[in-house]
């Protein structure tokens, strides 16, 4: 495995300041940073709107496979990406190499708005990131704290 | 690539499910999903054709087990298993921390398993990793057709890398071993993450695999 990025429960509060200061000049919904693997970093904003999980997975897809046609244009990547709806939005914008932000937006907003604030956003973002730890975060668990009994068990025989 | 969340108290994994084209990689999600607590996992999402052969990837979300009081979050992926979609390949490979490698028992099937398996090693190089490190399970599917390949047979074309890999015979739409797999690769990258974290001194354990599950010389796992 590649170093771990570990996210102190300071770093957290950083990113949710930028994040909430983002979403506050902005009045979209939900903003949300992930990894380009499809892992959440961190998230702000109204959770109950959606399933983050899968829109992070299904994000982290959708700004990968447009690489492609970026390519055929000339372009590496597109470092933005805008899904129109009839009333929810989403914009994605690149934040660094390994990193991408979503933000899901209403009609009390405009994708101007939310394409303008993005930018500093992003890049107040990717500061915090570079300076995560990685390893020696003191997470200490060795294999006699994983269980070796089964992690998922099914409720009973399924009938064949 | 696992992601350590202090303020969720939460930790990451992306296991990623490999295999030639209809080899029974989404009917080992399905399964999960239709037998898993609901309470453990989220919505299952497929991005396949109409003819529902995936086009992109399927993703379920399933937490798990606390480990000294941080929830583990297994995040499962599939790939689309025919040959020009590599690409495709390529972007669900990003990030993984455990391999399921699902082969078809067929014996038609047999030159698929193996082109897949060595395109999953080269696809897995492209983001410098190694087939002999990243936590991996095979699986050997369809084995309730007439058909099949011997396991002796499917462990000599597929079983054959440094490393000697864990596999399981299953029939994925009876969900047989669809579990015993998955439990597998989930607690061999635990303990590879948690060699990663170790504590000085700690004492190994080895991984848990029931022995009924395991094909004959497989117990020397590699973690």
């Amino acid at each position: 495995m590649n170093p771990i990025p570990v996210l102190t429960i300071q770093d957290v509060a950083t990113l949710q300041d930028v994040l909430s200061d983002f979403l506050k000049k902005t009045e979209a919904e939900l903003t949300v940073v992930i990894d380009r693997g499809g892992n959440i970093i961190s998230q702000f904003g109204d959770m109950n709107l959606m399933d983050v999980t899968i829109i992070a997975a299904l994000a982290a897809g959708s700004f990968a496979a447009t690489r492609e046609l970026a390519r055929r244009i000339g372009e590496v990547e597109f470092n933005a990406l805008y899904h129109q709806g009839n009333g929810s939005h989403v914009f994605m914008n690149s934040v660094d190499d390994d990193t991408i932000m979503i933000t899901v937006f209403g009609s009390r907003t405009t994708v101007g708005l939310v394409r303008f604030y993005s930018t500093a956003a992003a890049q107040n973002v990717a500061n915090i990131l570079k300076s995560l730890q990685r390893n020696g975060h003191g997470l200490a668990f060795d294999a006699k704290d994983v269980s070796t009994a089964p992690i998922f068990t099914e409720p009973k025989p399924a009938s064949s | 690539m696992s992601i350590i969340n202090y303020a969720s108290r939460e930790i990451q994994f992306k296991i990623v499910y490999y295999g030639p084209g209809i080899g029974g990689k989404t009917t080992n999600l399905s399964y999960i999903h239709q037998r898993i607590n609901p309470q453990n996992r989220g919505d299952l999402v497929s991005l396949a054709t109409a003819a529902e052969r995936t086009l992109f990837f399927d993703f379920l979300p399933l937490n798990a087990v606390v480990i000294k009081g941080f929830v583990t979050k297994f995040q499962l992926y599939t790939v689309p298993g025919q040959v020009i979609y590599n690409a495709t390949r390529q972007l669900v490979l990003r990030s993984v921390d455990g391999v399921v490698f699902v082969a078809d028992s067929q014996w038609e099937k047999m030159e698929e398993n193996v082109e897949s398996f060595r395109n999953l090693a080269e696809n897995l190089a492209r983001q410098n990793m190694s087939i002999d490190e990243v936590p991996c399970v095979l699986q050997y599917n369809k084995r309730d057709l007439t058909n099949i390949a011997p396991v002796n047979y499917m462990e000599y074309v597929l079983n054959n890398g440094k490393r000697r890999l864990p596999s399981f015979e299953a029939i994925a739409t009876t969900g047989q071993n669809v579990f015993a797999v998955l439990n597998a690769v989930s607690q061999i990258l635990l303990h590879k993450f948690s060699k990663q974290n170790e504590v000085p001194h700690a004492t190994p354990v080895s991984v848990a695999i029931p022995a009924q599950n395991v094909i004959p010389h497989n117990d020397n796992v590699t973690v």
